[in-house]
């Protein structure tokens, strides 16, 4: 049995009986675009950062605003309004960008603005009704908040994909 | 197990070094055939090969080498003449022996099967034999052993070549007795050598027996015994330790990656570089004439200066001789010329120009084909060449040099050179041009064509060259590395190829250009040379615009057309051209200014958006903006596709709106005050002009990003954002660059005036004011 196995038993033996007891809370951070709430895992979300000047790129979707320059390194910016096909709107003082990691690479993504951190118990969410268009299957599940707030849980990795930036060749 | 794989690696690595230096010796005994030096050289690789094999048990390669070592061995001892025909029996094994090498490296043993070692073996064994000696041969060889210490032959090693020796694989004794060599070697003037050779031979053993026994005490005395001789040997022995230790510590092996991690650091820093000097620019705008500038600058100075140099210090660890490329060509030239019944005389200079490690890795196959291209079809056979008045002999020059950041390498035939007609010929039969096109084209145009895919000039196709891929191949080879290629050819006199290359690719110098609002930076090795046209320059031929420099034709496009980019500046009266040129193709690019030239840091856009079409990637400028890079090569090809759908002049109109009437100019007013604002709009509406008003900067410069406006009075004094900081932010856009800013107020001092004129003011109003004074302002800075 290799240290790896070890460490991943002992970690099973100190979570499970907590798991058994309380049920699993889901830990999100709440989010606006336009009129809809939506939210990501907190884990997902490496840091949300005031707007900054940001340099257009050729021949790539609208969604896609450009790059920036977060502490030397370039990252793709991603405009969520125009992604969920919502009018656009101006950045104003509540705009943030929200940088996550998808697939080991850091993107950034505009949105309207934050609301909270939001704990919710997994068995509160459901499936996206079948009403909700989820071509791209970018939705994790829709979570009804004790105050009645109904939000959209987004899946991370499919909010971009390569082959749909980059044209083929 | 991992030591010894670690030793093979050694063995290998060291192998490969020797053989390659090996082969360009080999070629220079054919030409000096009693160079007793390059004999022993070449001796002592197939030596070292054969003792380090042997002792790695690879039993094929030793024996290939020991029957090697046996020819050369006569060859070094004068018993036997370097003919051609035992050059190519010598050729043959050491080709042999590659090829037993590389089989130990891809399969960690040296069974080679396809590598059939016997006749070779028998061929030299018969040039061994040939002259009768076989005999004697064996005797000395015997001799030879009892000077040899390990894998080492005493006799070898003089003062001059200790370097070849790896001290650090040496036993104690074996150490000892190589410094005993050389101690003798230092004492003994070369013409009493060989006399006192054998005499020395019994001293030598006898001293040994006697070190044995001396302990630490002695030694001292034993040294002062020996002072009266010019150099004690305890004395010189430490001196040439000393020698080879330094000698020996001169050079490390490092692993590329680490490299490659200081060069990213260093990257870096050439980034927080380039912003120091920014913000340097923008204090000493602010704090002129302020005694703290001097220090600063200094600073600046200084840390720009240390970072371009250690820049230059780690390129330099990455860089290698070109020569390790050149090294091959010898052989090549030799094996082909003899292939194709030519005589070829390869010279070449430069071989110590140095060259990033990954471009040296990338351009030994295009030079290949282009050697092979010299000789095949430029240099004619010794009777054409006769015939012509030519030396029998054809010569191909190959030559490297520097160029500024570029690296140049010539290869230069004095063969039967390029007819620029026949190539056009050609390319009209296959279809490539068009014969308007021949027309129009210069010949240095034409030569290009050779370039292109499917074009092949042999006459025959050998089974050298012409088989209508290889310059195709030289031309993508050179386009990866951002290299130009050039050609020049006199019919009958020869040709010359240059292949011009960026020296690194990781930090390059570029130019910095913009397109409508957008900057771009375009790599400065593909920059030819940047000019400026007015739009009667660009002509149309058969539906594609075009620009006529000096004698060329040059296909002509606008940046913003290649990149899509939404057109909103008016075309002006000079248009700003850069030539660009990769490979052998060359295209003029319109872009709407010229910002600098820049050092700049290549970074990945990252997974989601790299291999953009026309962006290589992108740099982090002073400012902390992004700004892309361009690719050259998909630039080109980009171009291409733009250049055939759409005219320049096309595009140059769509920019342009026409603007006649009074009613289609804007003027903004700018005034916290709704009386000033409405003096102004008095005075104005006459004119006819369409007018909008703001009540402070903030405002004005939001309404700006919506309207079109066309000119704007600005009052200076205004809450939330005054006149001159307006004025500022405005002409931070590049299409506001034009736009008339006058400034109308009640301040009216000369440091007021001066402040209006920094910013960026056209104009400056004082009140009070005439209507008429008003309105002659406004209609001069909107033309009307």
């Amino acid at each position: 049995m290799g240290l790896g196995d070890i460490v991943k038993q002992q970690q099973k033996a100190l979570t499970e009986p907590q798991e058994k007891q309380t049920e699993e809370i889901v830990q999100l951070v709440g989010f606006v675009v336009g009129e809809e709430e939506f939210a990501v895992p907190i884990l997902s979300i490496q840091e949300i950062i005031k707007p900054i000047e940001w340099t257009r790129v050729p021949f790539v979707p609208d969604y896609v605003l450009g790059v920036f320059n977060l502490r030397g390194n370039v990252l793709p910016l991603i405009d969520l309004r125009k992604k969920f096909k919502v009018p656009a709107a101006d950045i104003d003082e509540n705009t943030r960008f929200i940088v996550m990691k998808i697939k080991g690479e850091d993107v950034a993504f505009v949105i309207d603005r934050l609301t909270s951190a939001i704990r919710i118990p997994k068995k509160n969410i459901l499936p996206p009704p079948d009403t909700y268009s989820n071509e791209d299957d970018i939705i994790e599940g829709v979570g009804r908040l004790d105050d009645g707030r109904i939000i959209t849980i987004l899946k991370v990795d499919n909010l971009i994909k390569r082959e749909e930036i980059v044209p083929e060749k | 197990m991992d030591d010894m794989m670690e030793l093979l690696e050694d063995f290998l690595v060291e192998a490969f070094e020797m053989i390659e230096e090996m082969d360009q010796d080999l070629i220079e005994l054919e030409n000096n055939p009693d160079d007793l030096d390059l004999v022993n050289k070449i001796f002592r690789v197939a030596h070292t090969i054969k003792g380090s094999g042997s002792f790695l048990n690879f039993d094929k390669l030793t024996r290939l080498t020991h029957h090697m070592e046996a020819v050369l061995d006569k060859a070094r001892k004068g018993e036997l003449r370097i003919t051609p025909e035992i050059m190519d029996v010598i050729l043959e094994s050491v080709d042999a022996m590659k090829a037993i090498l590389e089989y130990i490296r891809d399969n960690g043993n040296d069974e080679a099967p396809e590598v059939d070692i016997e006749p070779i073996v028998k061929k030299l064994d018969a040039i061994v034999n040939g002259e009768g000696v076989g005999s004697s041969s064996e005797e000395k060889e015997e001799k030879k052993e009892s000077k040899k210490i390990g894998n080492l032959n005493l006799d070898e090693i003089t003062v001059d070549n200790i370097d070849d020796i790896d001290v650090s694989q040496l036993s104690p004794e074996e150490l000892d007795a190589v410094l005993e060599r050389l101690v003798e070697d230092i004492n003994t003037p070369p013409e009493e050598e060989e006399k006192e050779e054998k005499k020395e031979e019994e001293e030598k053993k006898e001293e040994k027996e006697e070190k044995k026994e001396v302990t630490p005490a002695d030694k001292k005395e034993v040294a002062k015994a020996a002072e009266t001789k010019p150099v004690s040997k305890e004395e010189a022995k430490q001196k040439v330790k000393k020698q080879l230790i330094n000698a020996k510590e001169q050079t490390i092996r490092v692993d590329v990656k680490r490299l490659d991690q200081l060069m990213n650091l260093i990257g870096e820093l050439v980034l927080a570089k380039n912003r120091l000097i920014k913000i340097y620019n923008d204090v000493e705008e602010r704090y002129e004439g302020e005694k703290f500038l001097e220090e600063l600058n200094q600073v600046v100075s200084s840390i720009s200066i240390v970072t371009t140099d250690l820049q230059i210090a780690v390129m330099k660890i990455r860089m290698l001789p070109i020569g390790k490329v050149f090294n091959k060509f010898p052989r090549l030239v030799r094996d082909l010329a003899r292939e194709l019944g030519k005589k070829v005389r390869l010279i070449i200079e430069g071989e110590d120009t140095e060259l990033d490690k990954s471009i040296i890795e990338e351009i030994g196959d295009p030079l290949v084909h282009m050697i092979r291209n010299a000789i095949d079809h430029g240099i004619e056979p010794p009777e054409e060449r006769k015939a012509k008045g030519k030396p029998e002999e054809g010569t191909i020059w190959l030559r490297a040099y520097n160029e500024g950041n570029m690296i140049v390498i010539e290869i230069k035939d004095d063969g039967r050179g390029i007819d620029p007609e026949a190539i056009k010929k050609k390319a009209i039969e296959k279809g490539i041009i068009t014969p308007q096109e021949a027309e129009n084209m210069s010949d240095k145009e034409a030569f290009m064509l050779i370039f292109k895919p499917g074009f092949s000039t042999a006459e025959k196709v050998t089974s050298v060259s012409g088989r209508g891929v290889g310059m195709d191949v030289v031309k993508t080879n050179i386009e990866k590395l951002n290299g130009i290629i050039e050609v020049d050819s006199v019919p009958g006199k020869g040709t010359t190829f240059k292949l011009k290359i960026p020296l690194t690719l990781a930090i390059i110098q570029a130019l910095l250009v913009a397109s409508q609002e957008d900057l771009f930076a375009v790599p400065l090795s593909n920059v030819i040379e940047t000019v400026r046209i007015v739009e009667e320059d660009i002509y149309t031929i058969e539906g594609k615009s075009v620009l006529k420099l000096r004698d060329e034709v040059l296909p002509l496009v606008n940046m913003a057309d290649v990149f899509e980019i939404e057109k909103i500046l008016e075309p002006e009266k000079y248009l700003y051209v850069v030539i660009l040129g990769l490979g052998a193709t060359k295209i003029g690019l319109i872009v709407d200014r010229f910002i600098g030239q820049e050092e700049i840091v290549i970074k990945s856009l990252g997974e989601f958006l790299k291999g953009l079409p026309g962006i290589a990637g992108a740099t982090i400028r002073g400012d902390g903006r992004v700004t892309l890079i361009v690719d050259v090569a998909s630039l080109m090809k980009l171009a291409k596709e733009t250049h055939n759908k759409k005219l320049v002049t096309d595009s140059l109109k769509e920019a342009k709106k026409k603007k006649e009437k009074p009613e289609d100019y804007v003027v903004m007013i700018v005034d916290d005050s709704a009386m000033d604002r409405k003096i102004m709009r008095q005075a104005l509406e006459p004119l006819g002009v369409q007018i909008v008003e703001a009540k402070d900067g903030i405002e004005a410069l939001n309404l700006l990003k919506q309207n079109d406006v066309d000119a704007m009075l600005i009052d200076i004094e205004m809450p939330r954002m005054d006149g001159y900081t307006l004025a500022q932010e405005i002409r931070k856009y590049n299409k506001f660059r034009k736009l008339p800013l006058i400034a109308v107020t009640s301040r009216a001092t000369k440091a007021d005036r001066v402040r209006g004129v920094e910013v960026g003011m056209n104009e400056y109003i004082t009140k009070p004011y005439t209507k008429e004074y008003l309105q002659n302002v406004v209609r001069r800075n909107l033309g009307l």
